[in-house]
């Protein structure tokens, strides 16, 4: 029997559900916390309230039609998605992609990382409640790039510009000068936020060693990109098995030594920089010439075979696992998502925390609901 | 290059040049037959299901291997050759990666979990059993991922369950059958609405 005194200081769990319409959760994400007064001490996430089936459906697709679901799937690095496949069709069809083209694809792949990656700080920065100012800093230069895929592709959103082969036209004359100008405008961009988040005492105090994890469970859960990097690993996809081009360029990879929610940032605002770098190199270097090899086929049919093309996307590793039976469809086309294999490890980063921390390391995660439910 | 122009093709096996990864599965691995071939990027490995508990521990375990990391564990549905699940390794430190697959039949797709040797196979499994109805033994939260927990009664990703009729006609607009402007297929009237195509495929 319980004293009077005990029942009193009896607690009882509860459940707190978040998501799936909530600010907090990027998206259509639902978490079911459970928490012991402050503190969590059981998570369950909830997925699949975005699933279209964009892995089925490329199956009643040809490859051509097939790419405007990588779009769909990564919505806010579209060009790094649209690369994945272009490189796995490639692969298959022994197509040999023209020098500009590969150019072209790796200035527009490198700014699409930090346009994602601008969206990442803002609207992480909203989650520890810097309301406002970061994400508008963020969103004003995000601006910028955002106009240079508008001029290329056509479109704000779902560019599908990228083709087994090559890019579909070629970039417009003003391109070169474009991109010149939006890399000396990233730099400053990011060192303004720099300015604002870094050292602030509020931001140090919501991000230090929270959501730690170690390397080796990193590795274990599968997570890759900056989560994996922020453990201290420096394994980068365009270093360890350079793909397009990517051996040809100079530059660094951050690596975090704590693998806590702040090492994450800083990994990713290194790697805006370096992105600059990369496009700043490409810049140099880019050829005039063809932008679709010469024999490219109209109607690619594909000899039979299997293919496991990845790329080092925003969020991470990529996949596009293809097969191929013959014939101008994907027999099978399996997207391995970064963001669903570094969810897998919330709740190890989660329990043991206060509820309020929990909204940041989700947003540490970086998720990208249409990637994780495809 | 000729190309076949009907029905599905098998990739044929084409064994790995010496000094891949597959010779340092046969020291790993002496008792336990398997095929390799070279796929377009990675060694590919073809086992018996009953061996594949055995592969995958030795594979994250043995230092020679080190394959520490599963970077997508996945199902393909072969209709009548079966279902089958690939698995996708690599190592950190000796920079290496392969292609595990096996295949399991129609009447009884089961297989051993791999949610004991990697935690990030949990939530892969998850997905994989729901859209193809594979079974994974001894797997800890055997629940569907994606889908509704009551959809049980079929798997998307079967070859089996068939496109929407919307679905389809998509995939013949602009595909094989591509056709002038104005065209319906027949069959498909019905989703086509009145005046047929309007922004002429």
């Amino acid at each position: 029997m319980l004293t009077d005194q005990e029942r009193e200081l009896e607690t009882l769990d509860i459940h707190v559900n978040v998501g799936p319409q909530h600010p907090a959760t990027h998206g259509v994400f639902r978490m079911v916390l459970t928490v012991s007064g402050e503190k969590v001490v059981d998570v369950v996430p909830h997925i699949g309230y975005m699933h279209r089936g964009a892995e089925k459906l490329s199956e009643g697709m040809d490859y051509r039609q097939a790419l405007i679901y990588q779009d769909r799937t990564e919505y806010l690095a579209q060009f790094n998605a649209e690369l994945c496949y272009c490189l796995a069709v490639e692969k298959l069809a022994g197509l040999e992609v023209p020098e500009r083209a590969e150019y072209i694809r790796v200035i527009l792949t490198e700014l699409n990382r930090i346009t994602s990656h601008y969206m990442f700080v803002g609207a992480f920065a909203t989650d520890i409640g810097v309301y406002g100012t970061a994400f508008t800093y963020a969103f004003r230069e995000r601006e910028y790039i955002q106009e240079i895929f508008d001029a290329v592709s056509g479109d704000r959103m779902m560019y599908g510009y990228f083709r087994p082969g090559g890019v579909v036209w070629d970039v417009t004359d003003d391109f070169k000068d474009r991109v010149r100008w939006v890399c000396g405008q990233t730099r400053v961009g990011i060192d303004d936020i720099d300015r604002l988040l870094t050292k602030n005492e509020i931001f140090l105090t919501r991000c230090l060693d929270i959501g730690v994890i170690s390397k080796e469970d990193a590795i274990d859960y599968g997570l890759s990109g900056p989560m994996l990097r922020a453990c201290g690993l420096p394994f980068d996809l365009r270093r360890a098995e350079p793909y397009s081009i990517y051996d040809r360029f100079q530059f660094d990879i951050p690596t975090g030594t704590r693998g806590d929610v702040y090492d994450r940032y800083l990994v990713r605002m290194e790697e805006m920089r370096q992105s600059v770098r990369i496009v700043e190199q490409a810049l140099e270097e880019m050829p005039d010439g063809p932008i679709m090899p010469e024999k490219a086929p109209r109607r690619l049919r594909l000899p039979p075979g299997e293919v496991y093309m990845r790329t080092e996307n925003p969020r991470g590793e990529y996949g596009i696992y293809l097969v191929s039976k013959g014939g101008e469809k994907p027999y099978r086309l399996k997207i391995r998502s970064s963001c669903l294999s570094n969810l897998t490890a919330l709740k190890q980063m989660v329990v043991g925390h206060y509820v309020a921390d929990a909204v940041v390391i989700l947003g540490s995660v970086d998720i990208v609901l249409g990637e994780v439910d495809r | 290059m000729t190309l076949p122009h009907e029905g599905p093709q098998e990739a044929p096996i084409v064994p790995p040049p010496p000094g891949t990864i597959a010779d340092l599965f046969q020291e790993a691995l002496p008792d336990i037959e398997f095929t390799a071939t070279q796929g377009a990027v990675d060694v590919i490995l073809i086992v018996a299901r009953e061996d594949v508990p055995g592969v995958l521990r030795t594979a994250k375990d043995d230092p020679r291997l080190d394959l520490k990391y599963l970077r997508c564990l996945l199902g393909v549905d072969h209709m009548d050759g079966g279902l089958e699940v690939v698995y996708q390794l690599y190592s950190f430190t000796h920079k290496h990666g392969v292609t595990i697959k096996t295949r399991l039949p129609l009447d009884d797709p089961r297989v051993a979990s791999a949610a004991s040797i990697w935690k990030g196979a949990d939530w892969l499994e998850r997905e994989t059993a729901e859209m193809f109805g594979i079974t994974f033994e001894g797997h800890p939260n055997p629940v569907p991922l994606l889908l509704p927990d009551d959809m049980t009664d079929h798997h998307p990703l079967r070859k089996d369950n068939p496109f929407a009729q919307m679905e389809e006609w998509q995939g013949l607009r602009l595909g094989a059958e591509a056709s002038k402007a104005g065209h319906i297929p027949a069959g498909y009237e019905s989703i086509a609405g009145e005046g047929g195509e309007e922004d002429g495929g």
